[in-house]
């Protein structure tokens, strides 16, 4: 490789790493804990699953109705907004509001047991994994903040890909796992940084081209859902929201779904009037069954009068590739030991990030000549660093 | 021990271990993907291999 070659890419890895590290290191500090947020809500006795016994609310139970008719008891005056199910446990969220287009703020979360009918209070929140979900999201700057951070996702793979290509000439001499601890603090860093980075790569890769992905894809599944809802209901444009107390069973509506839709498991009810539905229909959105296709959601939307399907679509391919790769981002798909794992490749991410930026910050001279000798030169002339 | 090689390497030789383990931490996301139970183990088996092979050698760090 030329030295202008190397030079080129220097640059490149250089830059690319300057303007992301800062919001990477966050990224990485705040989503550490993120891997953990089940064990963490069972940490504070918040896991209100675990105590319950029988099937999942997703697949069997009392009627829906009934739990309905409990939760609005619970909350007088309020109308339904979302009926939330578990895949692992009896566990039934409702969510109640003042009206059917409810602010964030309003809502009123409340747990039952769709096994037994028992009230388990209202769902308790974590206002830290909260707080940290959203700095790592958006930065509490919504679809700005959100697409900024995906740009640094991108600035991240060039840093990675930069760094791989600066990688050849600086091993050329050297054996794989090369680590000069007798000589300068220095080459001692620069060794640990080129091989800890070659190492994790592959995973870096994967979970910051996913993180990129999940800030570019949910604007575009806001749209789809929006987009979607609106052509399968073209037919009730115009027509008078329906009034909460006009709404139907749900559970004949459940079965019409399920009918045109078998084989599938409900995550959740978008109640009429809500963002997720239209004005007339309860929007029943069903997930895949295997970790790869649990965010793969399809709706179907139903007359909440009648009980009468009104359509069901699955996602277009685009939107479902952005859905399959969820999981890969978040690794909380392979039990506690991947969750280690993972824990363990953000440190060495971390380790990574902060060796470089120390390279950079304790260089010598300002010359970029010299940090291009380094990597072409770095093998044979390591001692004289 | 030396970590120095006689001659200028090949890109076969400088990438041989980080396509290997770059390779079996991509395999080892996808199989855990699949399903609970099995392929749990083998992703967990690896995607493990890398922190593996750095916990190895700082813990062996002679050179």
């Amino acid at each position: 490789m030329s030295r202008s070659t190397i030079r080129i890419w220097y640059l490149i890895h250089k830059w690319s790493s300057l303007v992301s590290t800062a919001f990477l290191l966050m990224l990485c500090v705040t989503g550490l804990p993120l891997i953990f947020h089940d064990e963490i809500d069972a940490a504070m006795g918040q896991d209100a699953q675990s105590g319950l016994a029988g099937a999942p609310s997703a697949e069997a139970g009392l009627p829906l109705d009934a739990m309905l008719a409990e939760a609005l008891a619970a909350r007088p005056g309020e109308v339904p907004l979302f009926m939330a199910f578990s895949q692992d446990s009896p566990l039934l969220t409702v969510t109640t509001g003042p009206q059917p287009d409810a602010a964030d703020a309003d809502m009123h979360l409340q747990f039952l047991d769709r096994a037994s009918g028992a009230p388990l209070g209202p769902a308790p929140a974590n206002p830290l994994l909260d707080f940290l979900l959203q700095l790592h999201t958006d930065m509490f700057l919504g679809l700005p903040g959100m697409l900024f951070l995906g740009t640094m996702g991108l600035a991240f793979l060039v840093a990675l890909l930069s760094g791989t290509v600066l990688y050849t000439p600086f091993m050329r001499r050297l054996k794989f796992g090369t680590l000069r601890t007798r000589r300068s603090v220095r080459v001692k860093r620069l060794d640990r940084h080129n091989f800890i980075g070659i190492v994790i790569l592959a995973w870096a890769l994967v979970v910051g081209g996913t993180g990129a992905i999940n800030a570019f894809a949910d604007p575009l599944t806001d749209a789809w859902r929006e987009g979607e809802v609106t052509r399968m209901t073209a037919a009730y444009a115009g027509h008078a929201p329906l009034a909460p107390d006009r709404y139907g069973s749900l559970d004949s509506a459940m079965r019409a779904a399920q009918q045109a839709l078998p084989g599938r498991s409900p995550q959740f009810i978008g109640f009429p009037g809500g963002a997720w539905s239209t004005g007339h229909h309860y929007a029943i959105f069903f997930q895949g069954d295997t970790p790869a296709t649990q965010h793969l959601l399809t709706p179907a939307l139903v007359d909440a009068r009648t009980g009468e399907l009104t359509d069901a679509r699955t996602m277009p391919p685009l939107n479902q590739a952005l859905m399959l790769s969820k999981p890969l981002h978040f690794g909380d798909y392979g039990g506690l030991p991947l969750k280690l794992l993972w824990a363990v490749l953000t440190l060495a991410t971390i380790w990574v990030l902060w060796t470089g930026l120390f390279l950079w910050l304790r260089r010598r001279g300002g010359q970029v000549e010299r940090r291009v000798d380094e990597i072409a030169l770095g093998a044979q002339r390591g001692q004289r660093l | 021990m030396s970590h120095r090689t006689r001659h200028n390497q090949g890109l076969a030789a400088i990438f041989g271990w980080p396509l290997l383990i770059g390779l079996a931490t991509l395999a080892g996301l996808v199989i855990g993907l699949l399903d609970d139970g099995w392929p749990d183990g083998v992703a967990w088996l690896l995607v493990g291999l890398g922190p593996l092979i750095v916990g190895a050698r700082l813990l062996r760090r002679s050179s």
